[in-house]
């Protein structure tokens, strides 16, 4: 036991004195806070350029009415706040809205009746860049039923651009329905309150305690029931990923540097094996215990913290601590197996595969997480790590008994995978030439 | 775990007993049976691929026998002895990012030696090789031949009761090969028992208390080299004559002419009438009838077409 934990102290020092241990702290935060900066500087960077919209209106009833509404537009858009003020923890702040560039109509008069040759004409302004675009209106579109969407008609060499055909449809969309109740004399302010919508609130479930005393149900918290949920999920998948995958460079290094005969003159295989394994335990424990204290500190900052339940930080080690232990002793075993990082690439294939799982599946998870599916896929070893920590983050969360299971279940696989990959280990760390196909690693765990 | 060994009086370091390993078709080491006396120095000669590296894994119980027994400093149980052995592999490489004196302070530790006993012997031991400036230097600026003398004191660091070094002198010039053979010297002379395995047979005859020579896995030489030379018979020749080698291989009965330069080596099954034969033909400057040198020997045994495959009889030594 004092030669593991002499191998697992010289790697855990030997990782946390590194710069990559200090790069791989900072990368999350700096990484994030680059990615927040680029998206502001991008949405001020938007080209705000005037849009110009040529309209050929065929019913002659919709211009006036759609250059009143750009104007009022744009109007608004020079003069109000650009900015909306969101409270947070008692104190108001301020966030920028984006900006949108204006849209300026020009009516297209064609007194003839070739559309196509118009089509044509006005295709040619917006190659020539006069236009951004040009709108044709169906002579019939006020007519009550003409719902053929042919009557509206949107052309442009830009269709990634949506303000404007969005604009355009809702805009447009509104005056012909005021148009058409008019014209049905129907009073269309009546219309509007009648048919105001009634906003569905999302609640969880009432609670009577033993002592009588009911507890109404919860509005729904976005934020504890989706945010928290998938970010729990993706900060363990992102330390698994960071730490366990790494064990088979340093184990191939090691070989490649001729280390490892020297090592295991001094320590048995399964010694040093699992030595490198709880050295990387404790250098992932240390990165996620770092992440775990940033982000709550963020989560407090922003009056977020309570949305996140303390048993999940909990249950985020006891599974770090299980896929790490799990997946790291097979990527030791596929480094001590191969000699160079190439055989490693393709040995390493289904391993990530199975480490991939959860990623594949989770939106399924979030929708119902206590579906059959979910409930299997979080028993299923490889991938009960992320997803049975992802059902746990959803309220309420699966029943004890699958917790339970999964532990044990996972617990048993990754004994096995350990004593599996110390067999490998033994025979593969001093092995040369080609790497061992998967049989004959296979049949390397059953060797005596 | 097998029962404690019975107290034996001169209790060799190392004993092999009919040790037999194989790695699918090819037979490594065939039936080998060893015994290396404690105290010794013990060279291990053999061409390349002979078995040399397995035999000595197995003494370090890196390897498993397939069949037989290996007993290392009275125990046989697996690796029991580990603590106590210090082993410098063939192909070696330390880590580069870290410290010399962090390297050594590890491989001190995995042989379980305290911290504070540990510190001391690095201090001493870097002193002995010039390297102390170089303590705390990462390895990676070392020399090659530094980076040697560093991964050798990483052997020695624990202060072994056997030392196992594979190849210790390739690759170092004369100065630093003079440094690590007086340290070994040092180390045997404190009653170390030294095992090592090398192709200068020069090194060997001067150095070794005992050769073993293994070949396509199987023991051809074991003993002193007195009586390993024994065994081969005075039918060795130091000649330095008018002619030369040219002149020698046209003799009849000459095998196995080497020449040394300024003389020439060969074999002759009557030296008397070898001597005749020269004197009748050449100015004869020098002759002399020798034993066998360690090189001839191996040569002997390991040439390919050679018909000696079979060791002679030798006495003493191993088993």
């Amino acid at each position: 036991m004092n030669k593991i934990w002499r191998v697992a102290s010289t790697e855990y020092l030997n990782a946390v004195r590194s710069k990559a241990f200090l790069f791989g702290v900072l990368a999350l935060p700096i990484l994030m806070a680059i990615s927040v900066g680029v998206q502001v500087y991008a949405q001020k960077k938007t080209d705000l350029t005037p849009r110009r919209l040529a309209v050929l209106d065929r019913s002659g009833q919709l211009y006036e009415a759609l250059a009143a509404k750009s104007r009022a537009r744009n109007e608004w858009l020079r003069t109000a706040e650009n900015s909306v003020s969101v409270e947070m923890k008692g104190r108001r702040l301020k966030l920028d809205m984006p900006r949108q560039p204006e849209f300026v109509l020009e009516e297209f008069k064609f007194p003839g009746g070739d559309l196509k040759a118009a089509e044509l004409q006005l295709s040619g302004r917006v190659r020539r860049k006069e236009l951004f675009a040009f709108v044709i209106i169906g002579r019939n579109i006020l007519a009550p039923g003409a719902t053929n969407h042919a009557e509206l008609l949107y052309h442009t060499q830009t269709p990634t651009f949506h303000e404007l055909p969005g604009w355009l449809d809702s805009t447009l969309n509104a005056e012909i329905r005021e148009r058409r109740f008019t014209a049905a004399g129907v009073d269309s302010k009546q219309v509007r309150q009648l048919s105001q919508p009634v906003p569905l609130q999302r609640l969880g479930i009432a609670e009577q305690k033993s002592s009588g005393e009911v507890i109404a149900a919860r509005h729904e918290n976005r934020i504890a029931t989706h945010a928290v949920p998938i970010g729990a999920m993706m900060l363990l998948f992102m330390v698994v990923m960071s730490s366990a995958p790494p064990l088979l460079n340093t184990v191939l290094e090691e070989k490649m540097q001729k280390i490892s005969e020297v090592l295991i003159s001094s320590v048995s295989p399964f010694q040093l094996m699992l030595g490198k394994l709880l050295g990387t335990v404790m250098v992932s424990l240390t990165l996620s215990t770092l992440y775990l204290v940033g982000v709550s500190w963020m989560l407090w900052k922003f009056g977020q913290l309570e949305n996140v339940p303390g048993h999940l930080f909990a249950w985020f080690f006891l599974f770090q601590l299980l896929a790490l232990l799990m997946f790291g002793s097979v990527f030791i075993a596929v480094g001590a197996a191969c000699s160079e990082i190439r055989d490693a690439q393709n040995l390493m294939f289904p391993v990530m595969m199975l480490i991939m799982i959860p990623m594949l599946t989770w939106m399924a998870v979030l929708q119902s997480p206590a579906s059959p599916f979910s409930r299997a896929l979080s028993l299923f070893p490889p991938a009960t790590p992320l997803i049975m920590f992802l059902r746990l983050a959803i309220p309420p969360g699966p029943a004890w008994w699958e917790v339970a299971l999964g532990i044990v279940l996972t617990t048993l696989f990754m004994l096995g995978c350990v004593w599996a990959s110390a067999k490998i280990f033994r025979i593969g760390i001093l092995s040369q030439g080609q790497a061992p196909s998967i049989p004959k690693m296979i049949a390397w765990v059953f060797s005596k | 775990m097998p029962p404690p060994l019975p107290a034996e009086p001169n209790r060799p370091a190392v004993r092999l007993t009919n040790v037999t390993k194989t790695f699918g078709q090819h037979t490594a080491v065939n039936r080998l049976s060893l015994e290396v006396p404690a105290g010794c120095t013990y060279g291990f000669i053999g061409p390349n691929g002979s078995g040399k590296t397995t035999t000595i894994r197995t003494i370090l119980h890196i390897f498993h026998p397939d069949s037989g027994e290996v007993e290392v400093l009275g125990e046989r149980s697996t690796r029991a002895a580990n603590d106590r052995i210090g082993y410098l592999p063939e192909e070696r490489g330390l880590y580069k990012k870290m410290t010399v004196r962090r390297v050594l302070a590890y491989y001190a530790a995995l042989k379980g030696m305290k911290r504070a006993d540990a510190a001391a012997e690095i201090q001493k031991w870097l002193a002995k090789m010039g390297l102390s400036e170089w303590a705390d230097k990462k390895v990676e600026a070392l020399s090659k031949g530094m980076a040697q003398k560093i991964q050798f004191i990483a052997a020695v660091i624990a202060r072994p009761e056997l030392l196992i070094l594979d190849e210790p002198f390739s690759g170092l010039d004369p100065v630093n090969l003079e440094v690590l053979r007086s340290a070994i010297l040092e180390l045997r002379a404190q009653g170390t028992t030294v095992i090592f395995s090398t192709h200068d047979m020069t090194m060997a005859e001067t150095m070794c208390d005992f050769i073993f020579m293994i070949y396509r896995g199987n023991k051809v030489l074991d003993g002193t080299l007195a009586a390993i030379q024994q065994g081969y018979g005075e039918d060795t020749v130091r000649v330095n004559c008018a002619g030369g080698a040219e002149l020698l291989r046209s003799l009849p009965g000459v095998e196995l002419v080497r020449d040394l330069g300024q003389s020439q080596e060969l074999r002759h099954r009557d030296p008397q009438a070898l001597l005749r034969d020269l004197a009748s033909c050449t100015t004869v400057r020098h002759f002399e009838v020798c034993k066998p040198s360690l090189h001839d020997i191996f040569i002997r045994i390991a040439k390919p077409d050679a018909q000696e495959l079979q060791p002679p009889k030798t006495s003493g030594g191993g088993s």
